[in-house]
């Protein structure tokens, strides 16, 4: 039982936006040209409006409109950061149609909920999208530059409360958690307020509830663009086109974190199966529908391929390992 | 307050006859909320508290305010229920109040519910779904052999196909191959 | 009064037969799939949203609007006729309104659901018009603090709740206080009572909770002690609300309007707690205290209008600031990006023709809920008289099909049937369901809040007192607390006649 910001994960739960109605869509409609692959669903395992589901969503309907599939079903399976998907996936053993949404949050859910299914267990398929944090502040803050921020932020971490969308674990959480090693400062001592997601976090960001704010850029970009929040710095390496904001690495903070979505498959699949998952996948970055997509959701794209993109699994899993270590999350 | 749950004179007729045996009956409420209190505290206690804990309220302190208000509750209930205080059980219009409890029907039913909990992901809902209908209905004493069953079926049957028009999913069971 | 011309400009867009049929066909949609147990408004708009595609933006917000209503009422439909809600928000609805079928009033009560929702989900929309920028000033300042003082206000009165005895009132609330503390501890990550399963981590669902304490323990409850012999046929009485009936249902209509729309513009508001705090605030008022438990119309009225009212209020961070605070308006948000419309700061100056069509939807999507629903409420209503054994078997069956269908996981479905042996057991020996729900949805929320504040404080005490708010709340706890002892006293000296609503001095009353 959950509080109202937890009832968007439960209330909303299961939204099945099937083809079938989909196709009813404008530019739906059963296709011609090619071998589309029939019967494929993508699961998201948290709920929907959320960063999985909107990837999932969109990859389908890319799919759908570049004539590559048809009849692709999303369907949403919410739950504990998306490990209750994660061991859905993992049972699922040798399905060559189902495929899981999922990105960094879901390598730290393994990690807290301790999860028995783990992702070294799936087949990756994928890694599609890229997305640093930022760091922002409300319009009226004291702080002007990340500089200014940290010094306080050294002098009393207690005192100076970081919101995030995540749960302990999630990207937000660790975003922060980084940052702060960076700078000097015992993980540990950082008072990081979890907020619901969205909503609630820009809330408290903008009534200056903490005195700063970490989540994704797309979070906030509204609100940056109408200067009701500012942004310090951005988390990646390279600096963000369109944002006036520094890297933390510019400003002297060794960080570079990004939060990245995927796609991966359950375990046991076949050679042939693995290879027509791929090649769809390959396909589907490749279509003018999804470079659109990319666009219009100011993603970058991060594509990774299958093998590639399994050894980046591995690595980043013992890197979200190391830091919840640190901190007694795993 | 504490005798408040049944009027000390005069009880109702109908209901001495069952009164010792409540009075003891109701003394299970007071173990399960004994047995609760334990559970929440024992997995309170379990909890470590030492990481990521900010302020003074951490993660097992809630659960141990309500352990120790499950265990004040339960005493104060099982003081209550010896000195004759009975818990007034619900009406509703089709309950009969002078009725003892019938534990078959009860039983009956819950096997029905239980069925489909244990049949839904093998037998699909369309099966499964028709026999806690059936099974529910049989319970509640409803013994018509031909119509249950075919209403069964035609609930089942019909919301599946309503579901997975939505394009919501239920299992399907032996049906799943041609979907 | 620019907002009004505004409007005036959205209705002028808005208003066409086509787009009035559109609003038809949504609420027609809305309703048919929110009454589907299990599938709350955010589930309906959500299935249905494809639909709206194809048509151009005002249309789409149109039908959109009407689908949402829809969904909404469809919810509280289940809730009145087969003590199955929907969603949480319409958990309180079923308190009384199920009562109220009971009795064969199910029609009226459907009516007042309706025409409350119609009122409050009209005055709401109006205060979205008038204040959407006050009010989200206003929202932003709430901080951990004052939610927490406001969770403790409605624990407080919750007290009042508690039924005839306190002792067994309290243990309801402390086996939903239980409850509400399975899942992962949302400050810490740490998993609490879920015992290694993963689809416990969330939290056990408030609907899960109520549907299995309601529906389930009622059909329990009623297989233990049926009436085998025919009850004396309850009368269908008037089909239409009578006169008592709407003197009153008015006032709690305009109190849930009024209560509804801050705590829905409040970013963690939510409508589970305004719905609450209405039914209570009914009961306390009522000039029928004795009704409360047996299906009092108030018990309807008061909590479906803050529930419809709160659902304008979400509107306000939704589209002032582009803040999603629930599950609907997450679909929302999403479907206005079909239309290229994003929602923040500076839609209203972006789009002002969209979002006055859109406000101007509401509108019209709601006077249609009314002229679709009204006269379908003593239809619905025959739907009681079918025979006893298929009623709960159908409620089981559709209770089971509903929440089965929201995580498609069995676990849920074993859930409800302990639940519902829980709530069989509460009926037999007289503990009261309310504060279980009460302890179950709250519970969780101020424990968050809570930790919340205290972190934001650094640990200090003080933090829990930062602003004016919070502390106004405390004095009105105070006077709360106060105020019953002397109303005790005075008590005292009277005759039993004031006990509790609840109490039975009769085996039964039918």
């Amino acid at each position: 039982m959950r509080t109202p910001p937890r009832l968007l994960t439960a209330c909303a739960a299961v939204l099945v936006a099937t083809t079938a109605l989909t196709g009813c869509g404008p530019q739906g409609g059963p296709s011609a040209g090619g071998a589309p692959v029939s019967g494929l669903r993508i699961m998201v395992p948290n709920t929907p409006g959320g960063g999985y589901d909107i990837t999932a969503r969109s990859a389908s309907r890319a799919l759908e409109d570049s004539k590559l599939a048809r009849n692709v079903e999303v369907f949403n399976l919410p739950g504990a950061g998306g490990t209750v998907g994660l061991g859905r996936t993992v049972s699922e053993k040798g399905n060559g149609k189902l495929l899981m949404s999922m990105g960094l949050g879901v390598v730290g859910a393994s990690f807290t909920n301790k999860s028995k299914a783990t992702l070294d267990q799936t087949t990756p398929i994928a890694r599609l999208t890229e997305e640093p944090d930022v760091i922002v502040v409300p319009k009226g803050s004291k702080y002007d530059t990340i500089g200014e921020l940290v010094k306080d932020w050294k002098a009393d971490p207690g005192k100076v409360p970081v919101g995030g969308g995540s749960s302990p674990g999630g990207p937000d959480h660790l975003a922060p958690m980084l940052t702060a090693e960076a700078a000097g400062i015992e993980p540990k001592d950082v008072n990081y307020v979890p907020y619901d997601g969205g909503g609630e976090l820009l809330a408290a960001v903008l009534g200056e509830q903490v005195s700063f704010g970490v989540s994704g850029a797309s979070e906030f970009v509204d609100q940056i663009e109408s200067g009701e929040l500012r942004v310090l710095a951005v988390t990646s390496a390279e600096p963000v086109k369109g944002l006036d904001a520094p890297t933390l690495k510019e400003e002297g903070l060794d960080v570079d974190f990004v939060n990245w979505r995927g796609l991966v498959a359950p375990p046991g699949l076949d050679k042939a199966e693995q290879q027509e998952l791929t090649d769809l996948v390959q396909e589907l970055h490749d279509s003018k529908e999804w470079k659109d997509t990319l666009k219009t959701n100011r993603w970058t794209d991060a594509y990774l391929p299958g093998k590639e993109f399994g050894t980046f699994l591995g690595e980043e899993t013992d890197r979200v390992d190391s830091v919840l270590t640190d901190l007694g999350l795993a | 307050m504490s005798d408040a749950g049944a009027p000390p004179a005069a009880p109702a007729p109908g209901r001495s006859s069952h009164r010792t045996l409540r009075g003891r009956a109701e003394l299970g409420v007071c173990a399960f909320l004994y047995l609760l209190a334990a559970v929440v505290l024992y997995d309170a206690a379990s909890l470590g508290s030492d990481f990521t804990q900010r302020g003074p309220v951490g993660p097992a302190a809630v659960p141990t305010a309500v352990g120790i208000l499950l265990i004040a509750v339960a005493t104060l209930l099982t003081v209550d229920v010896l000195r004759g205080g009975r818990g007034a059980p619900e009406d509703s219009e089709d309950v009969d109040p002078d009725a003892p409890s019938d534990w078959r029907t009860l039983a009956l039913l819950a096997g029905a519910f239980l069925t489909n909990v244990v049949l839904l992901d093998v037998a699909g809902w369309i099966i499964s779904g028709a026999l806690l209908f059936w099974g529910a209905a049989f319970a509640l004493g409803s013994r018509h052999w031909i119509r249950d069953p075919l209403i069964a079926f035609a609930m089942s049957t019909g919301s599946y196909l309503l579901f997975s028009a939505l394009g919501i999913w239920l299992p399907a069971g032996p049906f799943a191959s041609g979907v | 009064m620019d907002a009004l011309v505004d409007l005036l400009g959205g209705f002028a867009t808005a208003l066409t037969p086509v787009n009035l049929l559109y609003a038809l066909i949504g609420v027609a949609l809305g309703t048919a799939i929110g009454v589907l147990p299990g599938i709350g408004p955010a589930m309906a708009v959500a299935l249905l949203l494809p639909i709206t595609y194809g048509l151009d933006p005002v249309g789409a917000f149109i039908m959109f609007a009407g689908i949402y209503y829809g969904g909404m009422y469809g919810g509280s439909t289940t809730s009145i006729l087969i003590n199955t809600p929907g969603e949480s928000s319409s958990v309180m609805t079923a308190v009384e309104g199920n009562k109220m079928a009971k009795r064969g009033r199910a029609a009226q009560a459907l009516a007042t659901a309706a025409i409350g929702s119609f009122i409050a989900g009209s005055i709401g929309t109006a205060l979205l018009v008038l204040f959407a920028p006050v009010m989200v000033a206003l929202a932003l300042t709430f901080g951990a603090d004052d939610y927490f003082a406001v969770m403790l206000l409605a624990f407080v009165a919750a007290c009042s709740v508690l039924g005839s005895s306190a002792i067994r009132g309290f243990a309801s609330l402390g086996i939903g206080l239980s409850i509400g503390l399975v899942g992962l501890d949302p400050t810490t990550g740490q998993n609490r009572l879920s015992y290694g399963i993963p689809q416990l981590a969330d939290g056990i669902d408030v609907v899960i909770v109520a549907v299995g304490v309601f529906a389930v323990g009622e059909a329990l409850w009623v297989a233990s002690r049926l009436r085998r012999t025919p009850a004396a046929v309850v009368g269908v009485g008037r089909v239409w609300m009578g006169r008592a009936d709407w003197r009153r249902s008015w006032k709690p209509w305009l109190r849930g309007s009024f209560l509804g729309f801050p705590f829905g513009a409040l970013p963690a508001g939510g409508s589970e707690l305004p719905t609450f705090l209405s039914y209570i605030l009914e009961r306390r008022l009522s000039k029928h205290p004795e009704e409360f438990g047996h299906g009092a119309i108030e018990g309807v009225a008061g909590p479906e209008a803050t529930n419809n009212s709160s659902a304008a209020g979400v509107m306000v961070p939704l589209l002032a600031l582009g803040l999603p605070t629930t599950a609907v308006s997450a679909v929302m948000l999403s479907a206005f990006q079909q239309y290229g419309l994003q929602p923040g700061p500076l839609l209203f100056e972006r789009e002002p023709e969209l979002v006055w069509g859109l406000i101007a939807s509401l509108f019209i999507g709601n006077a249609m809920l009314l002229v679709l629903n009204l006269p379908l409420a003593p239809l619905w209503a025959k739907l009681l008289h079918i025979p006893r054994p298929y009623l709960y078997a159908g409620i089981l069956f559709f209770a089971s099909v509903g929440m089965y269908a929201v995580n498609a996981s069995a676990l849920d479905l074993l859930l409800l049937l302990l639940l519902g042996a829980l709530g069989f057991m509460m009926r037999r020996f007289g503990l009261p369901v309310i504060p279980l729900i009460v302890g179950s949805i709250l519970g969780p929320m101020a424990e968050l809040q809570l930790r919340r504040a205290l972190q934001l404080s650094d640990g200090a005490l003080t933090g829990l007192v930062t602003s004016p708010l919070s502390i106004g709340v405390y004095a009105v706890i105070a006077l709360i607390l106060l105020w019953p002892a002397g109303r005790a006293l005075l008590r005292a000296r009277r005759p039993r006649s004031g006990g509790g609503p609840e109490r039975r001095t009769e085996p039964a009353d039918s």
